[in-house]
């Protein structure tokens, strides 16, 4: 089991490895079942982490919402791959959930990573 | 995506109350996961066991579940966080399982589904000279579910747990039936257990490994073509791809491929089910309907996209067939 704080710099670690190519939107599954909305594909859910972690963002309903209905299915990874940079996304998002999880079982209604 | 938080925030709380409380997802204290072994005559202890994990078996509750979360979600506006939780955890607590097995009574085609499956996956098994034991009531679950939901500090005492289990019993190896499970004794019990010795074997690699010994006997009633549907665990965490085609091609099977198939495969959706009913729906038809479109018999090799699948079965007038049922079919 990561600690809390070596979960969150390995996080904001790998997340800036994402060079925002997109070629990991099109292929998500959610993205596509939501009809364009970039925060439900797997480079927007890094995004949300990624400024969830810096304080910038809150977990509200929608948040929460972008970050569970992540399938896990990794066909983001397999993109990735191909267009060189082999980012480990779902388990990224799954690391991140980690860090929410706790707070959220807890049921406070100001729960935040 | 209102009223997010409360739904998943109840969700984690139950499946964390669940686990600790009785070890099973559904927080069953009653095992409901031997009925298809009863008259299999397995051995109750082996290096080598069949492992369930009770997935197949869990599915004619899962659906109960789930439709309960979409009975509940109109009331949570008028519920606070916390008396919702409160509700929730005691009903469940109380009557739950009473309900969700008095419910699941209906549910006879998925639970037939499943048990035909794990026969059929040990038939074939049997046939290549593999009899393992099974474990029965103390078959242990995986805990994936607390895995995928981010729940670290449950996960790791859980899998402890199962992995000195399984070595009180003298397992060495583990036979697999579902991709799930598979993952997570193969990839995330080795992160948290040092010397980590279990050797962890989908039935499908088995059977690759053994294809001279596997003969067709029946297969009356097995229809002329099918279409593949891939899994994604399956695939694209195991990289578990030709081994089915393999495994098809030497029963002599027919079948298609789809446009996203192998690595390229689509999501069935099954993963979000739990409280985002409406947004799987919407994957999982646009993945049906394409494969539908080629073939109107679908073979899946996972028991979230067969239950996920199944409930077109009526309205696209098509036929979901795990690859066990077919292993049953072909075999018995």
């Amino acid at each position: 089991m990561i600690p809390q704080k070596t979960a969150k710099t390995k996080l904001l670690k790998e997340i800036t490895k994402c060079r925002a190519c997109r070629f990991c939107v099109d292929v998500c599954p959610t993205y596509q079942a939501s009809i364009g909305v970039e925060s439900m594909s797997a480079f927007g859910r890094l995004q949300i982490l990624k400024y969830l972690l810096k304080g910038r963002l809150e977990l509200d309903d929608a948040m929460t919402f972008c970050l569970y209905t992540c399938l896990q299915c990794k066909r983001c990874e397999i993109i990735c791959k191909s267009k060189g940079q082999n980012l480990e996304i779902c388990e990224l998002i799954q690391l991140g959930r980690s860090l929410v999880s706790p707070t959220l079982v807890k049921g406070g209604k100001n729960a935040a990573i | 995506m209102q009223q997010s938080k409360i739904m998943i925030s109840q969700a984690l709380a139950t499946l964390k109350d669940n686990m600790a409380r009785t070890g099973d997802p559904m927080g069953f204290t009653q095992p409901y996961w031997t009925d298809w072994a009863e008259k299999t005559d397995m051995p109750r202890k082996g290096p080598t066991i069949l492992l369930t994990a009770r997935m197949y078996q869990m599915l004619p509750y899962v659906i109960q579940e789930t439709s309960l979360v979409e009975t509940i979600r109109p009331l949570l506006p008028l519920l606070s966080v916390k008396a919702f939780a409160k509700m929730m955890a005691m009903g469940n607590a109380v009557a739950g399982e009473a309900v969700i097995k008095f419910k699941a009574r209906n549910a006879q085609n998925i639970r037939l589904k499943g048990n035909t499956a794990l026969t059929g996956i040990l038939a074939v098994l049997r046939q290549t000279g593999l009899d393992p034991a099974y474990l029965y009531e103390n078959e242990p679950y995986s805990g994936v579910l607390l895995y995928d939901l981010g729940l670290e500090k449950d996960i790791a005492p859980h899998v402890y747990k199962v992995y000195s289990h399984l070595k009180d019993q003298g397992v060495k190896q583990v036979v697999t039936v579902d991709p799930h499970t598979t993952y997570m004794l193969r990839t995330i019990y080795p992160k948290y257990i040092r010397n980590y010795e279990l050797r962890v074997i989908h039935y499908m690699e088995y059977l690759f490994e053994n294809t001279k010994k596997i003969t067709r006997h029946g297969s009356c009633g097995l229809p002329d073509d099918f279409v593949l549907h891939d899994s994604c665990v399956m695939t694209r965490s195991l990289n578990i791809i030709h081994e089915m085609r393999r495994i098809m091609n030497c029963l002599d099977i027919k079948f298609l491929e789809s446009e996203n198939s192998r690595q390229n495969t689509g999501c069935c959706g099954g993963p979000v089910e739990y409280a985002y009913g409406n947004l799987s729906k919407n994957i999982s038809q646009a993945r049906i309907h394409e494969l539908a479109s080629i073939s109107k018999n679908i073979i899946v090799a996972c028991p979230i996209c067969m239950i996920n699948f199944s409930k077109y079965e009526k309205e696209l007038g098509i036929r979901i067939w795990d690859m066990g049922e077919l292993l049953h079919a072909a075999i018995l």
